[in-house]
């Protein structure tokens, strides 16, 4: 199971990345929030330029014609206060009534940190005096006690990333632990949906967040489950109903054989009759096969012919299968032959002997029944000395052999009993097929083409055990 | 030959079809068998058994009131005779049943009637061989429970591998044994390698037996697939 690990990973990293930006966007609008209160400057620098513009005439003070407009226009009120008498030397024209014209040492003291009779007062040197500006109550608000620990100043960088980080990391857990709770909740799910596609039976928790999805899919997997059970008891009983047929068949055709068999050979009967007698035994030979390849093929189709796999000498087995066909003296007009081209070392595969018997079998009696006026059949065994991965097993005849068309067929075409359509094509017996599928189930291939010999020929090749 | 003495022994035959009966007891009784008793059932076959017990039976696999394994079991309890399944049940399990259950053979129907009379007289051979010793040959007469050969009058002494070499040919005598199954005969399980001492020792075996082991008439050879001793 590789999804979860990604999704959580997937998850952090959203959940980090959600977190940095939420810090970064939060900053901005802060600044842009406190950017948008202060439109106008700042009193102690108006303060100080308002110091600064106030001129000593021999007429008096005079304040700048642009200071003397702003301050109009922002409603400030201002008073010059002398170094030496503390009074007032110099003021607006809207000065309000309540603010005293003297005023002592604490007195300047006070309104420099706080107010003036309620009025925000800010003040700016100047050479012989001091300016103060006094804005609309209720305008501005002062902090009356200005003193911070000189160690926090200088920490309060440090202090300031410490905050940040720690929300960055509040905000991460909170967000990992809600994700790993989904992600709880999904897992099972995952699992059960991979476990579907592999085919078994999957039974998810039907609690939490998912409870609906986790029961549709325990549904689906019943549904699939059904379906499954039903199809293999009809294959089942069609691989029996194939076998039960063969069965029934066998007894009758012992009989068809066994007398034609005497028939064949009695010597009472004229030399055409005994013809004919030998013509029902070939052909009950090939009702035999077909039968024993019908059952065999729906077996290995369905996958109800159980591997009896053990590591044999492929020359051995190829051997035998020769020397018994020799040994059934079908008729002196078919001549065998066996070459056996490969080291001792390459000749162990694994492999279920019967079976590979039984294709070999069927590839010599195809080149037999192909060819009735007899003809050479060689079989030989070679391997590649290089790779040494597979060994090359080779059935081929000098008989009629077949066009490039049939050849094009039998190796592309599907065969015609696993077409889902009729053809009118003609044809071919069950043997080839039996032969693909024995290789297949062994893990080697099956191809067919020209003997050099002139004839038919096929090569199936076996997968060498690797060391 | 002696194969009239194994053409008496008692064959019980038993199968639930009678035609097929029919059938192959007019096969037994063509190839020269005297004695062939039948049953239709299980019942009826250990009665047959009762009245002359058999020397080799062949069986059917499916009876109408039982098995054939089961019937195999019940008529060994008297004697150990040889059985040969002659049976419908092509089936791999079916036959690993019969052989693990101690069949001498198992012949899936339908059959060639030849066949069946090979593998009859095989298992003959095989289980009544004590009293069938002397096998001839176109130059010369094998004695295999003396292990020797008499050839013009003399007798020469066979060795132990040779022995086993001319058994397994006996055996299977007028068919090809392959030279893997003669190696096992002689060398057992691991018989790969010896594919060179065979060699020598069939020159040998052909030096005793033959008129002339360069052109031998009785062990011939089949080129690439293994040797054939030729009984006349």
């Amino acid at each position: 199971m590789k999804s979860a690990p990604k999704l959580i990973r997937h998850f952090a990293s959203t959940g980090m990345i959600s977190s940095i930006l939420l810090i970064i966007f939060n900053i901005i609008l802060v600044f842009t929030i406190l950017d948008s209160y202060n439109n106008t400057s700042y009193p102690y620098e108006t303060a100080e330029k308002a110091a600064k513009s106030l001129k000593r005439l021999e007429s008096g003070y005079v304040l700048s014609d642009n200071m003397a407009r702003k301050l109009e226009s922002e409603n400030i009120w201002a008073v010059f206060i002398d170094n030496h008498t503390l009074e007032v030397v110099w003021n607006t024209d809207n000065l309000p009534d309540t603010v005293p014209e003297k005023y002592t040492a604490s007195g300047i003291a006070e309104l420099t940190i706080g107010y003036i009779d309620g009025y925000p007062a800010f003040t700016g040197r100047a050479k012989d005096g001091l300016m103060v500006l006094g804005y609309p109550k209720d305008s501005l608000w002062k902090h009356m006690s200005p003193s911070w620990d000189l160690n926090f100043i200088s920490d309060l960088p440090m202090i300031l990333l410490i905050l940040l980080v720690t929300n960055i990391l509040v905000i991460f857990i909170i967000y990992m632990v809600t994700s790993s709770r989904l992600v709880n909740a999904i897992n099972p799910i995952i699992n059960g949906i991979q476990a579907l596609s592999s085919g078994g039976p999957v039974r998810v928790n039907e609690t939490g967040l998912l409870s609906e999805v986790a029961a549709n899919i325990n549904r689906t997997s019943e549904f699939l489950q059904s379906q499954n059970y039903y199809l293999h008891r009809k294959e089942t009983a069609r691989a029996n109903w194939i076998a039960g047929i063969s069965h029934d068949i066998r007894t009758p055709l012992s009989m068809v054989m066994g007398y034609a068999c005497q028939l064949m050979e009695d010597i009472n009967l004229t030399e055409e009759e005994q013809q004919k007698a030998t013509v029902i035994v070939k052909q009950s030979r090939r009702i035999k096969n077909l039968i024993n390849d019908l059952n065999l093929a729906s077996k290995l189709e369905y996958n109800m012919q159980p591997l009896k796999l053990a590591d044999e000498n492929i020359v051995a087995v190829v051997r035998q299968t020769v020397a018994d066909f020799i040994n059934m003296d079908i008729s002196g007009k078919y001549e065998f032959e066996l070459e056996a081209g490969i080291p001792r070392a390459l000749c162990n595969v694994n492999i279920d002997k019967e079976l590979i018997k039984r294709a070999i079998n069927n590839l010599i009696w195809n080149s037999i029944n192909h060819n009735e006026q007899g003809c050479k059949i060689l079989a030989s065994i070679t391997a590649d000395n290089k790779k040494k991965d597979h060994v090359t097993v080779e059935i081929s005849d000098d008989g009629t052999g077949a066009t490039d068309r049939q050849i094009y067929k039998i190796n592309n075409a599907p065969h015609y009993m696993f077409r889902d359509e009729s053809t009118t094509e003609q044809r071919h017996g069950l043997g080839l097929l039996i032969v693909r599928q024995i290789i297949s189930v062994h893990g080697g291939t099956v191809i067919a083409g020209h003997s050099p010999c002139g004839g038919f020929q096929v090569k199936f090749t076996l997968p060498l055990p690797k060391k | 030959m002696k194969s009239s003495y194994l053409k008496s022994k008692c064959i019980l035959l038993v199968d639930d079809e009678q035609k097929l009966l029919d059938m192959v007891v007019s096969i037994l009784k063509n190839d020269g068998y005297t004695n062939i008793q039948t049953a239709g059932s299980v019942k009826e076959a250990i009665m047959a058994a009762d009245i002359q017990t058999p020397e080799l039976a062949i069986l059917d696999v499916m009876l109408p009131d039982g098995d054939g394994f089961s019937l195999m079991q019940q008529l060994r309890k008297k004697s150990d005779f040889p059985v040969l399944f002659l049976t419908a049940c092509g089936e791999d399990n079916d036959k690993f049943r019969g052989f693990d259950t101690g069949a001498d053979d198992y012949i899936v129907k339908p059959f060639l009637p030849k066949e069946l009379l090979f593998r009859i007289m095989a298992i003959l051979r095989r289980c009544y061989k004590e009293e069938y010793t002397l096998i001839k040959l176109a130059n010369s007469e094998v004695d295999l429970p003396c292990a020797e050969v008499v050839k013009d009058g003399s007798h020469i002494p066979l060795t132990a591998k040779e022995f086993e070499l001319l058994s397994a040919l006996y055996r299977n005598a007028g068919r090809i044994v392959t030279i893997d199954a003669l190696c096992e005969a002689v060398w057992g399980d691991n018989p790969y390698g010896y594919e060179n001492s065979l060699m020598t020792h069939i020159r040998r075996i052909r030096e005793k037996i033959e008129a002339d082991p360069s052109h031998p008439v009785s062990l011939v050879t089949v080129k690439g697939l293994g040797y054939k001793l030729i009984v006349p």
